[in-house]
């Protein structure tokens, strides 16, 4: 695989080479310096100076509700299982979000494998773009390296002024440079301008909370009976919109929505939040996580300590999705040197 | 299979619910398909006093007339749905909770007043026991329809027990207190799939409290916004004043 | 957006008809179920399925019968919620559907050439009741089997009729204890960690299983050492909200433990050091 630039006067030309036959999805304004992701037809609903979504792009690979399968049951428990495909390209993405749709992939190919995201996840071409500077105070991407490509993408590409110098990672990116022609080939000059932007990226982008990448797991394993999990219980609403917002929270329930005749209808996976008092509570009534502090203990280890003994990688992006949404400003930045001012 | 008897009633309200049932559009031959409606004052003129398997109850109980007529309607029916803020929580009517009634009588009738009788304002549950209850000012089409499936099929219905928020940040509005404008969603709860807010509205909490809220960390977010929250609890009065302790 | 099919999706069902429903108590029923199409469930003691009716949903229930008899399979149902109550009310003849079986059931190797003790609590009798069927079938493969059962009175006791059949093997020693009883009541009364002492053990021989309500293990495991089994003998079947099965939805995850893949058995050095395990 191999780079290649795109002039910046063939970007309106790439949409619209890319609209013709697929779905482009990328991040659009909203009001108060708010993005979301959302289908586009022109280069100029597109806001390529977006900060980090209100919700991830994980809402198209799992969606809030999708149905898993449909049944009948007019003879028996008939069923048949689903999913629901479309040619997409997602435009745009963040390596934050990028890092994120790589977590996710790694949980739903872990065995049992779930199917019905590994399909849907086929049709979908991932175009990055690179943040140059910081997005804002509450992203912490650097801590975790997530400032810098590391793959998930079909082609990655980056501002360098008058052009965007582009990474090819796949076949797939491979096919699109070439069957739209609009790319053109690497300079040297370009190669050394692309150099130049990493070191100044060096510069800007620093560790934003003091601590080592290694010493995150035992960070968390360390602060299992802080105090820090009171004071965020008591700060915490419990909506889960930190949860929601997150682009690596995958959690989910299964309800059956029947047709007015109660005898055909859908079986769906919709989002759920850990946060969510009733969330590991049994049919005997008890709860294993009834108070909002050990919830949102669960949710910070869930993403620096456990998905580290199961897959070798934190499930933290660095977006700061989740400090920006939260009414009680429970600030992830603000947890870490807590619990760091703790273990001190 | 035989379809069930369904009416509608209402006692102390402004029959909008009723107006979203009749409004349901295409949903509402569909379910008209699966019932058998004998009473709805908005759509049929019929009155028959037979028994019902459903009976959907708006509006709130203000006096003895309206007490009377709802442990009539128990009586008739398997199910008893409470529709509609009025009917779940109170509603709007409650906000007379906050003083006399007689005070109230006499601004509103005036000398006429004692024609007029008038209690404390109560939900249906503080009267009689109800099956199934969809809140809302008024209720969300969508909802009815769920807790209308869940009936027939003698299920119950679980209404969701967050925040507004959730569905809020789902269809991804920008949030009332960016934009300085104080929003109940934080302690309201959901299943309205945040309906005001998609239009542009604030969040009244029609739908009333979540359980268990967190009271303090709520206000703190209230103090921070620099909002007093006797404000906030006046708000909430609009839709909550009839909630008794022992209420959800 | 097409729709396609997914083959060999983790979420489609078998279908499995109810051959026969049994009474065991006020709130407990047992299902017999045969898969539909010559399926098989295959499974192992300790295992769970989740059982469904499209409409209702689904819930996880553990298996309550041995692998040793194949034709039809048993789930011991309380009806404790929406999903539960709605399978009471199905007759003989009705569809279920059925995911799985999930989980890691007990350790049938180790067990195998082991002497068993069984503490059972409540509900907890249901997976349990897998193995001691499994064992009878089998029973030459095992040493001495001693099972110990507790439950809140003699009218909640489940399987009545069958544990007399086991107090009456002379190949197994089975003890009962209820926490309160009317004054006919000839059994012991008190908790299950009273009868712990007066098995007749060798602790390292012993394989112990048990599996009752979660404020129970404390105190049965500390009984257990206390007669000198090893912590590596001890197993446990742990109570979550299993609702995907396939360690995704995070309802049932304890630590970084996801119950519906990790366990619902595990060993106690397993979950001795997770928080929030035996709380």
């Amino acid at each position: 695989m191999s780079g290649v630039l795109l002039y910046k006067s063939e970007l309106c030309g790439l949409i619209h080479f890319l609209v013709a036959d697929q779905t482009v999805i990328a991040p659009v304004p909203l009001t108060h310096g708010q993005f979301k992701f959302a289908a586009v037809t022109t280069l100029e609903e597109i806001a390529l100076d977006a900060i980090p979504t209100l919700l991830p792009p994980k809402k198209y690979f799992l969606p809030p509700q999708e149905s898993l399968l449909q049944y009948d049951t007019t003879q028996g428990e008939k069923m048949q299982a689903e999913v629901a495909i479309e040619e997409t390209v997602l435009f745009g993405l963040h390596t934050c979000d990028l890092a994120g749709i790589q977590c996710l992939d790694m949980v739903f190919a872990d065995r049992p494998k779930d199917l019905h995201y590994m399909i849907r996840k086929q049709h979908f071409t991932l175009i990055g773009l690179e943040c140059n500077d910081y997005c804002d105070s509450s992203a912490n991407c650097a801590m975790l390296f997530n400032h810098l490509p590391k793959g998930g993408y079909d082609l990655f590409l980056t501002d360098l002024g008058d052009y965007y110098f582009v990474d090819i990672n796949t076949h797939k990116g491979d096919l699109l440079v070439e069957k739209s022609g609009l790319f053109v080939p690497v300079t040297p000059a370009a190669q050394d301008n692309l150099q130049k932007l990493r070191q100044i990226k060096t510069k800007r982008f620093k560790s934003e909370i003091p601590i080592r990448y290694q010493d995150i797991k035992p960070l968390f394993e360390a602060s299992f009976e802080s105090n820090v999990w009171t004071d965020i219980g008591a700060k915490c609403l419990a909506c889960g919109n930190c949860t929601n917002a997150c682009p690596t929270c995958y959690c989910f329930d299964i309800v059956d929505e029947p047709e007015f005749d109660l005898t055909r209808g859908k079986r769906l996976r919709i989002w759920d939040s850990c946060q969510h008092e009733n969330f590991a509570r049994i049919a005997g009534g008890e709860n294993f996580r009834k108070e909002r502090g050990d919830r949102q203990r669960h949710r910070y280890n869930r993403k620096f300590h456990y998905p580290m003994e199961r897959y070798k990688q934190i499930f933290c992006t660095g977006c700061g999705r989740c400090s920006r949404t939260c009414m009680a400003r429970i600030d992830l930045k603000e947890t870490f040197n807590a619990l760091i001012e703790e273990c001190r | 299979m035989s379809r069930p008897t369904v009416a509608f009633f209402e006692l102390a309200s402004c029959e909008g619910c009723q107006l979203q049932v009749a409004n349901l559009g295409e949903e509402l031959l569909a379910i008209l398909d699966r019932i058998d409606l004998v009473e709805f004052r908005e759509l049929l003129t019929e009155r028959p006093d037979g028994p019902l398997d459903i009976a959907f109850v708006e509006g709130s109980v203000v006096n003895a007339e309206c007490e009377a007529r709802l442990h009539a309607i128990r009586q008739r029916s398997e199910l008893l749905i409470a529709y509609g803020s009025c009917a779940t929580i109170g509603g709007v009517n409650a906000m007379a909770n906050g003083r006399p009634i007689s005070e109230i009588q006499a601004e509103v009738y005036g000398d006429q007043a004692e024609r007029f009788a008038a209690a404390r304002v109560r939900p249906l549950h503080q009267l009689v026991p109800v099956d199934y209850f969809i809140h809302g000012c008024p209720i969300y089409p969508d909802e009815l329809i769920k807790v209308l499936k869940a009936a027939l099929a003698h299920l119950p219905y679980n209404i969701p027990d967050y925040a507004v928020c959730v569905e809020c940040l789902l269809n991804e509005n920008v949030c009332m207190y960016e934009k300085k404008v104080t929003c109940l969603g934080p302690v309201t709860r959901a299943g309205c799939n945040a309906w005001c807010i998609n239009n542009g509205n604030v969040c009244y909490g029609c739908r009333g409290l979540v359980s268990n809220p967190n009271r303090a960390g709520a206000e703190a977010v209230l103090s921070r916004y620099h909002l007093d929250s006797r404000l906030i609890a006046n708000k909430m009065l609009m839709y909550n004043g009839a909630l008794e302790p022992t209420d959800e | 957006m097409e729709k396609i099919a997914v083959r060999n999706s983790g979420y489609q069902i078998s279908r499995g008809r109810i051959s026969r429903v049994t009474l065991l108590t006020e709130t407990e029923r047992l299902f017999t179920i045969v898969l539909q199409n010559n399926e098989t469930l295959d499974h192992d003691p300790g295992q769970f399925v989740e059982v469904s009716r499209f409409g209702v949903g689904e819930v996880p229930i553990s298996i309550c019968s041995s692998p040793t008899r194949r034709d039809a399979f048993e789930l011991c149902i309380r009806a404790a919620g929406r999903v539960t109550a709605a399978l009471h009310r199905l007759k003989p003849g009705d569809e279920v559907g059925i995911r799985g079986p999930f989980g890691v059931g007990f350790p049938m190797t180790p067990l195998a050439a082991s002497d068993v003790l069984l503490i059972a609590g409540g509900l907890g009798i249901a997976p349990l009741r897998s193995l001691v069927h499994y064992i009878i079938d089998n029973r030459r493969d095992f040493g001495k089997v001693d099972i110990l059962l507790g439950c809140r009175d003699p009218q909640s006791m489940l399987f009545s009729a069958e544990l007399e059949f086991w107090r009456q093997r002379i190949d197994i020693n089975f003890l009962c204890s209820v926490d309160s009883a009317a004054a006919e009541w000839e059994g012991n009364i008190g908790l299950i960690t009273a009868l712990i002492p007066g098995v007749n053990l060798d602790p390292f021989k012993t394989i112990a299983i048990t599996c009752g309500p979660s404020v129970m293990y404390r105190f049965v495991i500390a009984e257990l050492l206390k007669k000198g089994i090893p912590p590596a003998h001890i197993y446990l079947s742990l109570e979550r909200h299993m609702k995907c099965g396939l360690g995704k939805c995070g309802h049932c995850q304890i630590e970084n433990l996801y119950c519906c893949q990790d366990g619902p058995v595990f060993s106690y050095p397993q979950i001795k050091n997770i928080r929030g395990a035996l709380e």
